[in-house]
């Protein structure tokens, strides 16, 4: 359950248009479909926990100036506790630092330390030890103590005030079903404490081999509990990252300034070249991406961190090409089918009349936002693999409506009804439906496509016991931090019926046992079965794969390369710079 | 207006004339003069009016493409709901230009053919603007003869209740209203076809044009009938017991032709354009209804890689608006005594 915010926190940020990945193929012209298709490289390490501040120089980065920042989204809140949006989690590395962090080499996340190492669990795995770094100190001036950090742990249980943050604490730490928060139950709480001035020791009710990575979230950076004002913390929060607020006007604009007290050599891969940062919500996407692409004045030191509009596409050419930052995301789509209610050999006709390009095309994605899926993780999970797709799930083609009649003649299905939801009040979802309708109705089978309206479709897909039998929800999934074990327990263990969160609806102990003896590896040695593992459950044909998220965003012309964060999907904001 | 009938009558039965020349032709000769109806003189007028034709005209041939619009589609081979993908790159725009298949070309993601879309798209334009116009002048004119004629009682109900209405938000109804009705026609929506919708749509945006349509005409034909019955030739009819609808319908309608013509006129425009502009909101009609209102909406983004796929649904619209407002004003000239050409 706890995953489903950061699954809907994606997809609506999706939704507006804030996803992103791929790869940076910079010749790349705009019109033919010769796009951003390569550039898949195999994630090698995924942690490094001996890498030290400062991060190492990007060639060619200039200090200086001010950078601006368009979007139409404006980030919901900006508080560490309560940040799960891709868009304020990215601009929340400026500001907030964390226990540890990501630094992105190469294009993939490679977890590191940062206030902290990268913790040590005890034997039982129920134990984890974290050491502050010394000598790291706020915005004003005061030191970072490791009660702050604490604090900040016992006040992301406070959901009532908070109510948009993370909740793997309340699954994973000791009492976190119990414990409300500092403001409702005090201070004393079990499952954090603290020894000597710099050791911070969190108690889990069960193992969680991820917490390291979960710990790069915003609300576990140290938080004083004397300078807590609850919700008006994000007015003015203390800052720990490169910059600090300036002034923060809800909803249009929030401008940074240098934090002096950072000190580059505690920290292992942010970066502080621009003095400033401007960000201006609340602005008309196309407009402001057509300013960035003009880069007239101001705009050419701009960038625009919403997908580009497909209507701007064909002025991509020439020099304008430079200006488009490519990355990967951290997303997969997939249009699931429930195995408990549609046999295996229908499944499989299924996937053989599946219109993929129709449907790419008809829901108007390009390959500046998706790069078609084949497989269930992302390129950006480490252990991802480009295995040979399977017959029918290959994610391109028109579909074969007369093999998939033949299979469904065999199979003595003919006629076979398919149902699912689609949001009857909005042109394209509906006009997806009926491309869908078309081919699959052209292979043999009947088609029952049931229109709801836009407020009622989540609870209706997320109900696995409705009478429709494919294109339940989750309709896409997003890592939380770049590991396998965010995908496969969440979406393919029995208990993820329970949870909302299944694809395929599978209730098979023996995968579940698989997967379980996966997880529990050390994240190096689980990437290496991931990708076997994916292929495997892909051939139980538990959906036709979609897409995975790319970002496409558009820079000006005195921007230097910037590179896509593909763990938010979102340009590296800690490691840009303006040309001049 | 009336005064103008009345000379009219007389002067049909030939016992007086105004005519400079009937004084000079005698004695004993009968004066041969020819009445005219208000309605007649207007059209006389009307007809003269080479503006006036010309709209007139393009009105007539935007009917016909509405009403032919099957057989032209066929005659270009093609219909408007027919996806040709194959005819879209991968990001969606179309690859191919007006040509003999498509003569404006198909549009982009779904490659439908544009000019089938486009001859299709006049239907509910029009439909919705003639249907609305009809439903609300018929029950304005009613609610407004009642109204004038009763007079007492009667006249201050219906009148609260033209000026409530007048009064309600007519923007966020025309939002609101579809999607109850929709609500209550097809059961909270579940299980609604796209179709099911896109018809519930069309006439809920029929029921709420119609529905806030009525009470402006209303006043007027109010207004006009409080003065009409004070008139003698009204109390001679009443005098002499003639039944209150035939004086209603068969005294006091005649004398109503002009404003309600002048006011139909200049409301079949403000239609087109209202459920033009309720489609470009989302709250009009819906996909997969052909609507020129639907496509505006869907091509704002494409307006610089795709000019024809916006700009031919806007030149539809402004055309056979601009046309029937002309021709509206027109008309009103037509009818005033006043106007002097």
């Amino acid at each position: 359950m706890a995953r489903v915010k950061l699954a809907v926190a994606a997809t609506a940020a999706l939704a507006l248009g804030l996803a992103g990945c791929g790869s940076p193929s910079s010749n790349n012209s705009s019109k033919p479909s010769n796009g951003a298709t390569g550039g898949i490289s195999t994630a090698t390490e995924a942690i490094d926990a001996t890498a030290k501040g400062p991060a190492a120089e990007i060639p060619g980065a200039h200090k200086g100036g001010t950078m601006t920042v368009y979007s139409q989204a404006t980030p919901n809140n900006l508080d560490p506790t309560d940040i799960y949006y891709t868009d304020s989690a990215e601009i929340a590395k400026l500001v907030y630092r964390t226990p540890t962090q990501f630094d992105i080499r190469n294009g993939k996340p490679t977890l590191v330390p940062d206030l902290t190492d990268l913790g040590t669990a005890s034997a039982d795995k129920l134990t984890w030890t974290f050491k502050l770094q010394p000598n790291i100190k706020y915005d004003d001036g005061t030191a970072v103590k490791v009660d702050d950090l604490a604090y900040a742990i016992k006040r992301s249980f406070a959901h009532d005030v908070f109510p948009d943050g993370a909740t793997y604490q309340q699954t994973y730490f000791k009492d976190g079903d119990k414990y409300k928060g500092p403001y409702k139950d005090g201070l004393t709480y079990s499952g954090v404490e603290t020894t000597g001035t710099d050791t911070l020791i969190i108690h889990l009710s069960k193992p969680f081999a991820d917490l390291p990575f979960y710990m790069t979230f915003p609300l576990f950076t140290p938080i004083p509990q004397a300078k807590d004002t609850k919700q008006d913390y994000q007015s003015h929060p203390l800052a720990t990252g490169p910059y600090k607020f300036d002034s923060f006007t809800v909803g249009s604009e929030l401008k940074l300034v240098k934090n002096t007290n950072w000190d580059p050599s505690t920290d292992a891969a942010r970066h502080q070249y621009v003095d400033g940062w401007d960000f201006k919500w609340a602005q008309d996407d196309v407009k402001t991406q057509q300013q960035v692409l003009n880069s007239s004045g101001p705009d050419a030191s701009a960038i625009n961190y919403v997908d580009i509009d497909a209507s701007l596409v064909p002025q991509l050419t020439g020099d304008k090409v430079k200006q488009l930052v490519q990355g990967e995301g951290p997303c997969t789509f997939l249009t699931q089918m429930d195995t408990r209610k549609i046999p295996l050999e229908v499944r499989k006709a299924v996937a053989t009349a599946w219109p993929y390009d129709q449907l790419w095309k008809a829901a108007g994605i390009n390959d500046y936002i998706g790069e078609r899926a084949s497989t269930i993780l992302p390129p950006s999970i480490p252990g991802y693999t480009k295995y040979t797709p399977l017959p029918g799930l290959s994610g391109v083609g028109p579909g074969d409506p007369v093999a998939a009649k033949q299979m469904l003649t065999a199979a003595g299905k003919v006629g076979f009804e398919l149902s699912y939801y689609y949001d009857n009040t909005k042109p394209i979802p509906q006009q997806v439906s009926q491309v869908r309708t078309e081919a699959l109705t052209k292979a043999g089978f009947k088609v029952k496509a049931i229109g709801v309206a836009t407020a009622d479709l989540r609870t209706k897909t997320s109900d696995y016991t409705a009478p429709v039998n494919m294109g339940q929800s989750p309709r896409g999934w997003c890592s939380d931090w770049p590991d396998g074990t965010s995908w496969m327990p969440v979406l393919f263990e029995s208990s993820s019926l329970a949870n909302g969160l299944s694809w395929g609806e599978m209730t098979d102990k023996s995968l579940d046992a698989e997967i379980n003896a996966i997880s529990d590896l050390a994240p190096d040695a689980a990437a290496a079965k991931w990708g076997p593992e994916d292929q495997k459950i892909m051939g139980l044909y538990i959906g036709m794969p979609g897409y995975y998220t790319k970002m496409g965003v558009v820079k000006g012309t005195n921007v230097g390369t910037t590179v896509g964060d593909p763990t938010q999907g979102m340009p590296l904001f800690q490691s840009m710079y303006l040309a001049s | 207006m009336e005064p103008l009938a009345q000379e009219a009558e007389v002067a049909e039965s030939g016992m007086l004339s105004d005519e400079p020349g009937a004084g000079s032709t005698g004695p004993g000769q009968r004066v041969v003069t020819r009445g005219k109806s208000p309605l007649a003189i207007a059209l006389t007028r009307l007809r003269h009016d080479r503006i006036a034709m010309i709209c007139l005209g393009i009105f007539i041939f935007f009917v016909l493409i509405a009403i032919f619009a099957p057989l032209l589609a066929k005659l270009e081979g093609q219909d408007p709901t027919t996806f040709h993908q194959d005819l879209v790159d991968e990001y969606g725009f179309p690859t191919v230009g007006p040509n003999s298949q498509h003569w404006f070309g198909v549009d982009p993601r779904l490659g439908r053919d544009l000019f089938a879309r486009w001859v299709y798209g006049a239907r509910p334009s029009l439909i919705v603007a003639v249907s609305a116009t009809a439903i609300s002048s018929a029950i304005g004119v009613v609610i407004g003869l009642v109204a004038g004629f009763i007079g007492g009682w009667t006249d201050r109900i219906l009148s609260w209740i033209i000026d409530f209405v007048l009064s309600l938000p007519y923007l966020l109804f025309a939002i609101a209203v579809p999607a109850v009705l929709l609500a209550i026609f097809v059961g909270n929506n579940e299980g609604a076809s796209a179709e099911e919708t896109a018809t519930v749509r069309f006439w809920s945006l029929i029921l709420v044009l119609s529905f806030f349509g009525w009470a402006g005409l209303a006043r007027l034909i109010r207004g006009e009938v409080l003065s009409l019955r004070e008139r003698e030739f009204i109390a001679a009819a009443r005098v002499l017991g003639v039944p209150r609808r035939q004086v209603l319908f068969k005294e006091l309608l005649p004398n109503l032709v002009a404003p309600i013509v002048i006011s139909t006129s200049l409301a079949l425009p403000t239609y087109i354009i209202t459920e033009a502009g309720l489609s470009v909101l989302g709250v009009g009609l819906t996909e997969p209804t052909p609507s020129w209102g639907v496509t505006i909406s869907a091509a704002e983004t494409y307006y610089r890689a795709d000019p024809l796929y916006l700009w031919l649904p806007v030149l539809g619209i402004t055309i056979l608006v601009l046309a029937l407002s002309l021709l509206g004003d027109s008309i009103r000239d037509a009818f005033d005594p006043r106007t002097r050409r």
